[in-house]
């Protein structure tokens, strides 16, 4: 009876000794040492997604926007490049975005692609390089030339874009249209010259933990 | 040879049995309204998002804006997202996980809150448009619920999405119906004023909390405690000027009618499969016990024992699996909660000259009598530039 009483508990023990090893280890951990970093580019749909404006959207939109716009005469056959000033986009979706992104991209594609065909005037920097023109007009710093002409530019075009979007929500899913919308408009005549459109629309439905 | 009998069988197998239900507990959950004073490298990945609302509203009630921003979109950028294949979420629908081991991004009334604060925030950066979308992401989060008629009702997302509307030259007057419709007669809401360059966006009492009920804890329950601080008014210009801000959305109210979620459906499918295995678990070790005392009855008398006995371990062992299933498996409701939240929301706009302003807001009980204890004072400064002047006052301090 004691030999039998003494194998069952040593059974037991080495059982539970077993379990405990088995929880006290990172089994079934996910990833337990981490994810490493993982370099995309940004026109790759990577693993965290949602129906929203992602990184590959802005590029497959700016990417194709410059192409358009660079085919148009008024640029393409400018005998002078045309300056353009870039407007902020109005963002008419439901997902903040950073609006500047957008232009910046479509500005340095541009000056990429066509570099010399178009210029485009900095007027985020108006406030200071107004107080730069006062500064040398003053004679409190020097110029290179005379501060009293008027040398600041004046814009052909204006470019511009628009963001919309239409959502839709249902038990079976999300789903998220955007139209991206870009114009150029002439400054001397108010005319559109330019616009272009290019749409995306995203479905997804979540885990049902999260329903 | 001794001979051991099916009870000293049975023992060794119940101890293990303990054993095993020991490991089987998960570990520690974070207690609702726990502090959030930890770093964030020692904050659970699951539990980030929770951490990121509560900092969030905590550091907008304190003036660190940027903190603000930087809070809430680490926690839209989770939450903005469609969460699918995902390990954790598929475990948490498991038997033997508990709701609350996925990723946290909370319910619909606290990830409306999150769109909510960063939409201030927008506004606050001049960036209306951005401030539209969150109120509309808002909105579109709370759409979808079981009864048409709490579907998408909030009332200042739509307001608000009507007023950025209109302050961007758009047309308001769809969003501006929809909010009047959610809100009543009873919350009679102003027309928009476009000349108003100063927003108070004013919020009191205390939000929500979850829990869990039923027999294993898998309904998810909200408590609302009912602030006596019903409206709210801003006294400024030594009483000259009065701004009441009447409570235009309930929190607690919106957590309460979201209806049935599809996680209540499974949290309810685990508690039938703990009850059932755990009944059948009894019944298998009462068998056992029954069995072990035939078969020492029957070795009492010198009569052959082995089947009762064999049947006493094999239901003890059927017993005992039950029993750790049973205890395995985990129908808890997450209860994790956005702790910081207030209960109701309220907004004015209003035209004010540039410079310093000073005021008291009061908060005004059921009959409309100031709560003088919660009375305090309020100073502002409106920008001269065309940017609005956002004003945040809130009930909360933290």
């Amino acid at each position: 009876m004691t030999t039998v009483n003494s194998r069952l508990l040593l059974a037991v023990s080495a059982a539970g000794g077993l379990f405990l090893a088995g929880c006290a280890t990172t089994e079934g951990v996910k990833n337990p040492s981490g994810v490493p970093v993982t370099e995309m580019r940004p026109d790759e749909r990577g693993f965290v997604a949602g129906t929203g404006i992602e990184s590959q959207d802005l590029v497959t939109v700016t990417d194709r926007m410059a192409r358009s716009i660079l085919g148009i005469p008024q640029i393409a056959r400018a005998q002078t490049p045309p300056s353009v000033v870039l407007e902020p986009v109005v963002n008419n979706t439901r997902f903040p975005i950073n609006k500047d992104i957008f232009l910046t991209r479509l500005r340095t594609q541009l000056n990429s692609k066509a570099a010399g065909q178009v210029s485009f005037l900095d007027r985020e920097m108006m406030r200071t390089l107004q107080r730069e023109r006062e500064l040398k007009r003053s004679g409190q710093v020097t110029a290179s030339s005379d501060p009293n002409a008027v040398e600041f530019g004046g814009a052909d075009y204006f470019l511009t874009g628009k963001l919309e979007g239409m959502s839709t929500r249902t038990s079976a899913g999300t789903s998220d249209y955007i139209l991206y919308s870009f114009r150029l408009t002439d400054a001397r005549t108010s005319r559109i010259v330019w616009e272009d459109v290019a749409e995306i629309k995203k479905q997804g439905l979540e885990d049902a933990a999260y329903r | 040879m001794p001979v051991s009998s099916p009870r000293h069988r049975v023992l060794p197998a119940a101890a293990l049995c303990l054993l095993l239900v020991s490991c089987a507990t998960p570990p520690g959950e974070p207690r609702a309204g726990a502090s959030t004073t930890r770093g964030a490298a020692e904050v659970p990945e699951r539990d980030r998002v929770l951490h990121a609302y509560r900092d969030g509203a905590k550091a907008l009630r304190a003036g660190r804006y940027d903190a603000a921003k930087a809070r809430l979109d680490e926690a839209i950028a989770r939450i903005g997202g469609i969460i699918a294949n995902d390990a954790d979420a598929a475990r948490a629908r498991g038997l033997f996980s508990a709701e609350g081991s996925k990723i946290f991004i909370g319910e619909p009334y606290e990830r409306v809150m999150a769109y909510y604060y960063r939409g201030i925030l927008y506004w606050r950066d001049g960036e209306a448009d951005n401030a539209r979308a969150c109120f509309r992401s808002g909105s579109f989060i709370d759409a979808g619920t079981a009864e048409e008629k709490y579907d998408a009702d909030y009332v200042l997302l739509d307001y608000l999405e009507g007023l950025a509307t209109a302050k961007l030259q758009g047309d308001g007057s769809a969003a501006l119906a929809r909010a009047r419709a959610h809100a009543g007669e009873k919350r009679p809401l102003p027309d928009y004023n476009t000349a108003a360059n100063v927003l108070f966006f004013a919020e009191y009492g205390h939000g929500p909390r979850k829990y869990a009920a039923g027999s294993y804890g898998e309904q998810l329950r909200f408590h609302v405690e009912d602030s006596p601080s019903r409206s709210a008014r801003l006294i400024l210009d030594d009483g000259r000027k009065v701004v009441p801000l009447p409570a235009y959305d309930d929190l607690g109210y919106q957590a309460v009618t979201r209806g049935i979620r599809v996680m209540d459906h499974i949290l309810g499918n685990k508690a039938v499969f703990k009850a059932g295995v755990d009944a059948a678990s009894d019944v298998a070790l009462a068998g056992a016990v029954i069995a072990s005392d035939e078969a020492r009855r029957r070795e009492r008398r010198g009569r052959d024992s082995d089947d009762a006995g064999a049947a006493a371990l094999g239901l003890g062992v059927i017993g005992v699996i039950g029993k750790v299933v049973s205890a395995a498996t985990r129908p808890e409701a997450d209860t994790r909660q956005w702790g910081n939240l207030p209960q109701r929301l309220s907004f004015a706009a209003l035209r004010l000259p540039p410079g310093a302003h000073s005021g008291r807001l009061e908060f005004l009980d059921r009959q409309g009598q100031v709560l003088t204890a919660r009375t305090r004072t309020v100073s502002f400064e409106v920008a001269e530039s065309d940017r609005d002047t956002v004003v945040i006052l809130s009930e909360l301090t933290r």
